[in-house]
């Protein structure tokens, strides 16, 4: 494996370097903070999405162009009508960044999915068989690494033409890498314990050795890739909508809501503020959640 | 990040004391620092077709003809005089002891150098359209030259005035298109002293501008073009007063850089009208919109007047058929409006058979906002629109291959003032025309081949009101460009949204 | 050491060679290159007549090998909306972008090396915390977002840089840390844990036993053992910086090879997409196998390995 991607696998790994008993000890403490902070947030959000057509005051898509670019309540323009103001289109800003959440966990998990099952099926492949089908595998992954996901992404969805189900294809087919990396090392040591080699030996069936074996003992790798990975494909979502290439209007992704809202920064700064702090919050409790599985399972994973 | 919304208000202080201080650079200094969001990468007037290459083209060089940009009225500039010999052929007297900028003096041989070059189909000129109708140019005397047209083309000292610069032949003939881009020289008001293709642009007064000239002798010592390539960046810098002068900025923004003290706003209206195509032609991939019922819904669907006010921007205006008002031959008479009424819209989709609306993909390429208004109002009615935003060539390819069926599209006719460059394109049987009624073909073929005024007038104004009658398409509005530039700086904006940087000046 | 780095790179080569096929078919697979060619108002002769002109009619295999034969000796033709040699405009644009990258890793590099090292030295302590979250911080603020409250904050409001433009390295400040900030998190954490797990080591161990100077451990033993992976993360988030670059360069106006990738996609001008991918994907390809030999060098192990 070329040293690149085990530079990009360690990351993940950073916390298995053998920490001493105390340390040990106050990193749990401290993971399960973030952890707790980091799911609490998460679960809001989601609990957010799942009600939202009960917890937003407006349509999100009702617009009233009487009524456009009123500030927050917080100012003195505000009114309680629109707590979170308006927008350029006098769209209820809090029912959109309400319906915003529902886009960005939808392609949190919709690229995550699709990634997931692609980088996955490839790590244990590659680290499970060995040999060929490893070399082949760390090739692709290789080259993977090699093309810049933004750039690649921006083609391909101006050619195509971006939607919001393209910008979770795109994604999904780009940002496979890390599961590759991290569960082809992972499944390499589940392979080489006592009862796995023990199970080959006696003849036990591959699908049932990876369904059985292999998969319980990554799945905690897999979720701390997924975390991590899900606000990253958050991220590039919104960097995507930014340069106009992303999740289409009138679909209020916060992504979008930036990117329409940059144009105000400077006089109505409430626009670009709220579904960036929006993002902000959420990409933060999902690392921060990721982090922390992370630092909570990996000692038992790694023993 | 709990204290960024202080942070905010702490910067939002700052700012308010900073834009009282005078950030005006380029007054003391007698400069006007600029930016667009394109710089052309060849300079060379026939070898960019972006409009900031018009821009730049009129400092530098200068055309035959001067057209009044107030009147309209074609006057002299490089030619003293002009007349028609026949249907095809142009004679023109030009100005004695004009100079270019690296002193080579002007006459006929310049001027035939010129367009025999940049005319001649195989030197490839990016601006084709704006050369082709010239067959070839002959010099009679040292001051008189004549321009033979390939066929009659009534329009062609509408070009001999607006992009048809005229070149020093020798310099042209020794550098091409490329030496001119690289080092352009004019006989214009501006001389480029810097040029980095692509990126930036500085012009120095030229001191020694003939002094008959109509564009009056300039004032501004330097210009200087930058390429800045985001609006919001754009703004920052004018804030910052990094820039002077601006243009094309959202309407939005204009109306808050208004209250900047150390900043003024102007709008303009322009050529550019904006509509939307419903394919109800035989292959189309809408077959909804086949329906006239459903057309006359949309049309009825969408506030014009309350858009224009908002997100469009004010100095526009409402249009009824689809040209520009000033267009020859552009007329509303006897076509039907259809006036916003949301109630009439939903009845007409119900008794259409669409009682809960429709779901549609709408095709767009520019003015996303405006788009996205358009939505909303179809979303009132019942009609869900999915926005397909792309760039023009793309979604033009969509139109003509039958896969996108509504679109939301601009048109700006090349700033040509004859309907014969904006209706016809999208009803005479064209690759963009999405509707083919024969009757409108028929009669837009009269107006464009006619020779008689009265009787082109009529027919465009029988095919007007028969794509109004059957609302084939929604005409919607003129587009306004809005401009923001520093106090100090005297500043008029022109319809044909060419800003004269020779006959502004810092107050 | 010469087999491991001629190993490696017959692998970059296949590598190189893979990348180029997928930047050829990620254009001519999603689009009809004779229509985006023949522009504004073409009709469906002058389609089909460029079609055959290029030889667009052919099978993919045949125009695949042509252009890779070309762009083996630097000729990606002409850029269709510049109207200019693509490598003359691509190296023209490239400096900027290098300079951005460079001066974007340098930031990232100033800032996570010291503040992971003296984490690994001090766990648990203030500046661990604060390492941390810098770190977690870093890795969920959209880089366009923190890009605009950077210049919002010191180029309009407090008038301190400049904010738009490459001039002077003054120009190259903005840009730079809101393009290396998010490459930082990364060499931060990586730093923090070579450095833990070099200094839990036997061998610093039994260096500090012996009594040698902490400095002297530190820098000479635990620093240069805990830096060789950093190197090659560092390699890989150039490569990523490079990428980046698009969101950065438009919003600060920087005319490198990311703004140019932005025009010529808004533009559908792919031989331009086409050279830009290629060449970024290059310059990560052999960078990683710099660094990939570089670390074989530092370390013996991964030439055996």
């Amino acid at each position: 494996m070329s040293n690149h991607a085990a530079a990009l696998e360690a990351t993940f790994e950073e916390s298995l370097a053998g920490p001493s008993p105390g340390e040990l000890l106050r990193r749990r403490v401290r993971a399960h903070l973030g952890l707790l902070l980091g799911a609490g947030v998460l679960v809001l959000v989601l609990l957010m999405a799942l009600a939202a057509p009960w917890l937003a005051p407006h349509d999100p898509f009702a617009q009233d162009l009487a009524r456009r670019l009123i500030p927050p309540v917080w100012h003195e323009a505000g009114t309680w009508s629109h707590p979170l103001g308006t927008d350029m289109l006098g769209r209820d800003y809090l029912s959109r960044a309400i319906y915003g959440s529902r886009i960005s966990l939808l392609i949190g998990f919709a690229v995550v999915l699709i990634s997931g099952v692609i980088g996955s099926v490839l790590g244990i492949v590659a680290g499970y068989f060995g040999g060929r089908t490893d070399l082949f595998v760390t090739y692709l992954i290789t080259v993977r690494l090699s093309l810049p996901v933004i750039l690649v992404a921006l083609t391909t969805v101006a050619l195509v033409g971006s939607s919001l189900w393209m910008v979770i294809l795109v994604l999904g087919l780009l940002k496979w890498e890390r599961y590759a990396v991290v569960l082809r090392s992972a499944t390499q040591q589940v392979r080489n314990l006592d009862y796995v080699t023990a199970a080959r030996a006696i003849g036990c069936p591959t699908w049932r050795i990876i369904a059985g074996e292999v998969l319980p003992n990554v799945s905690s790798h897999l979720i701390v890739v997924a975390t991590l990975e899900m606000g990253s494909a958050i991220l590039l979502e919104a960097a995507l909508s930014f340069l106009g290439l992303g999740v289409q209007p009138p679909l209020p992704s916060w992504g979008l809501m930036i990117s329409e809202a940059k144009g105000y920064m400077f006089f109505s700064p409430w626009l670009i503020t709220i579904p960036g702090l929006a993002l902000f919050s959420l990409v933060l409790a999902i690392n921060l959640l990721g982090d922390g599985v992370r630092d909570v399972t990996a000692p038992e994973g790694r023993s | 990040m709990p204290g960024y919304r202080t942070l905010l208000k702490t910067t939002l202080l700052a700012a308010a004391v900073a834009f009282t201080l005078p950030a005006e650079a380029g007054k003391r200094d007698n400069s006007v620092k600029w930016a667009s969001n394109q710089v052309p990468e060849s300079l060379d007037a026939y070898f960019n077709n972006v409009r900031i290459g018009v821009i730049l083209a009129h400092h530098i060089w200068d055309t035959l003809i001067y057209r009044d940009p107030k009147t309209n009225e074609y006057k002299p500039s490089l030619a003293t005089a002009w007349r028609w010999i026949d249907d095809k052929t142009l004679e023109f007297d030009l100005r004695k002891g004009v100079k270019f900028h690296n002193g080579e003096a002007f006459d006929a041989d310049d001027v035939a150098y010129t367009l025999n070059f940049v005319s001649k189909p195989e030197n490839k000129s990016t601006t084709q359209q704006n050369v082709n109708w010239i067959a070839s140019a002959e010099k009679v005397e040292q001051f008189k030259v004549r321009i033979h047209l390939k066929k009659p083309f009534p329009a062609a000292l509408e070009y001999l005035a607006g992009p048809v610069v005229m070149y020093p032949g020798e310099y042209y003939a020794k550098v091409g298109p490329k030496g001119m881009s690289a080092n352009p020289v004019g006989s214009g008001p501006y001389m480029v002293v810097e040029a980095q293709p692509g990126r930036l642009v500085r012009l120095k007064r030229n001191p020694d501008y003939f002094k008959e000239s109509l564009k009056p002798q300039p004032k501004i010592e330097t210009l200087e073009l930058r390429l800045v390539p985001d609006q919001n960046t754009q703004t920052a810098e004018l804030m910052a007063g990094g820039l002077d002068w601006i243009f094309n900025v959202p309407p939005d923004q204009a109306q808050q850089l208004k209250t900047v003290p150390s900043l003024q706003v102007k709008s303009g209206e322009t050529m550019r009208i904006v509509f939307l195509t419903m394919a109800s032609g035989e292959k189309t991939p809408t077959p909804v919109l086949k329906d006239i019922r459903v057309r006359k819904a949309i049309s009825h669907a969408i506030n014009r007047e309350a858009m224009l006010k908002t997100v469009v921007g004010e100095s526009a205006r409402v249009i009824y058929t689809q040209c520009f008002p000033t267009q020859f031959g552009c007329t509303d008479e006897g076509a039907p409006r259809y006036n916003y009424d949301p109630a009439k819209a939903k009845a007409l989709l119900k008794e259409a058979g669409y009682p809960n609306g429709f779901e549609i993909d709408l095709y767009a390429y520019r003015e996303r906002p405006q788009t996205e208004a358009m939505i909303g109002y179809l979303r009132a009615v019942g009609i869900r629109a999915n926005l397909r935003f792309m760039q023009y060539a793309a979604m033009r390819d969509s139109i003509r291959e039958h896969k996108a069926g509504f679109a939301h599209q601009t048109w700006g006719s090349f700033s040509v003032n004859d309907v014969s460059a904006s209706t016809p394109v999208y009803f005479k049987f064209l690759a963009d025309d999405v509707t083919r009624d024969q009757e409108v073909r028929d009669l837009l073929d009269v107006g464009d081949t006619s020779v008689k005024a009265e009787v082109r007038k009529v027919a465009y104004k029988n095919a007007l009101k028969k794509i109004a009658e059957q609302a084939y398409s929604v005409p919607m509005y003129s587009l306004p460009v809005y401009y923001a530039y520093a106090k100090d700086l005297e500043f008029r904006p022109y319809p044909d949204e060419i800003p004269r940087f020779w006959e502004y000046r810092w107050k | 050491m010469l087999q491991y780095a001629l190993k490696r790179a017959v692998l970059a080569l296949l590598v190189a060679l893979t990348v180029s096929l997928v930047c050829f078919l990620l254009v001519n697979l999603s689009t009809d290159v004779a229509t985006a060619m023949a522009g504004e108002g073409a009709t469906a002769e002058t389609i089909d007549a460029i079609r055959t002109q290029y030889g667009f009619d052919r099978p993919l295999a045949v125009q695949y090998f042509e252009w890779l034969g070309r762009a083996t000796l630097g000729n990606f033709g002409d850029s269709l909306y510049f109207r200019t040699p693509v490598a003359a405009l691509v190296l023209q644009r490239m400096p900027t972008t290098m300079i951005l990258g460079a001066s974007a890793l340098g930031f990232a590099l100033a800032l996570s090396i010291p503040l992971g090292v003296i984490a690994a030295l001090k766990p648990n302590s203030w500046i661990d915390r604060l390492t941390l979250t810098i770190a977690v911080v870093g890795q969920a603020m959209p880089s366009f977002w923190f890009a605009l409250l950077l210049m919002y904050l010191f180029g309009v409001t407090l008038q301190l840089l400049p904010i738009s433009g490459g001039d002077t390295w003054l120009h190259f400040i903005l840009p730079a840390i809101a393009l290396g900030y998010y490459a930082a998190p990364a060499i931060m954490r990586l730093t923090r844990s070579g450095m833990l797990e070099v200094l839990e080591s036997d061998y610093i161990r039994t260096a500090r036993a012996k009594g040698l100077r902490n400095t002297s451990v530190l820098f000479k033993h635990a620093l240069r053992n805990a830096v060789a992976p950093v190197v090659a993360l560092a390699a890989v988030q150039l490569g990523f910086l490079l990428g980046g670059s698009v969101v950065i360069e438009t919003i600060f106006a920087l005319n490198g090879l990311g703004y140019l990738a932005w025009e010529a996609i808004s533009h559908n001008d792919f031989p331009v997409v086409q050279a830009v991918v290629l060449l970024i994907s290059l310059v990560y390809i052999v960078l990683t196998l710099l660094a990939d030999i570089a670390n074989a060098w530092l370390d013996p192990r991964i030439r055996i390995g």
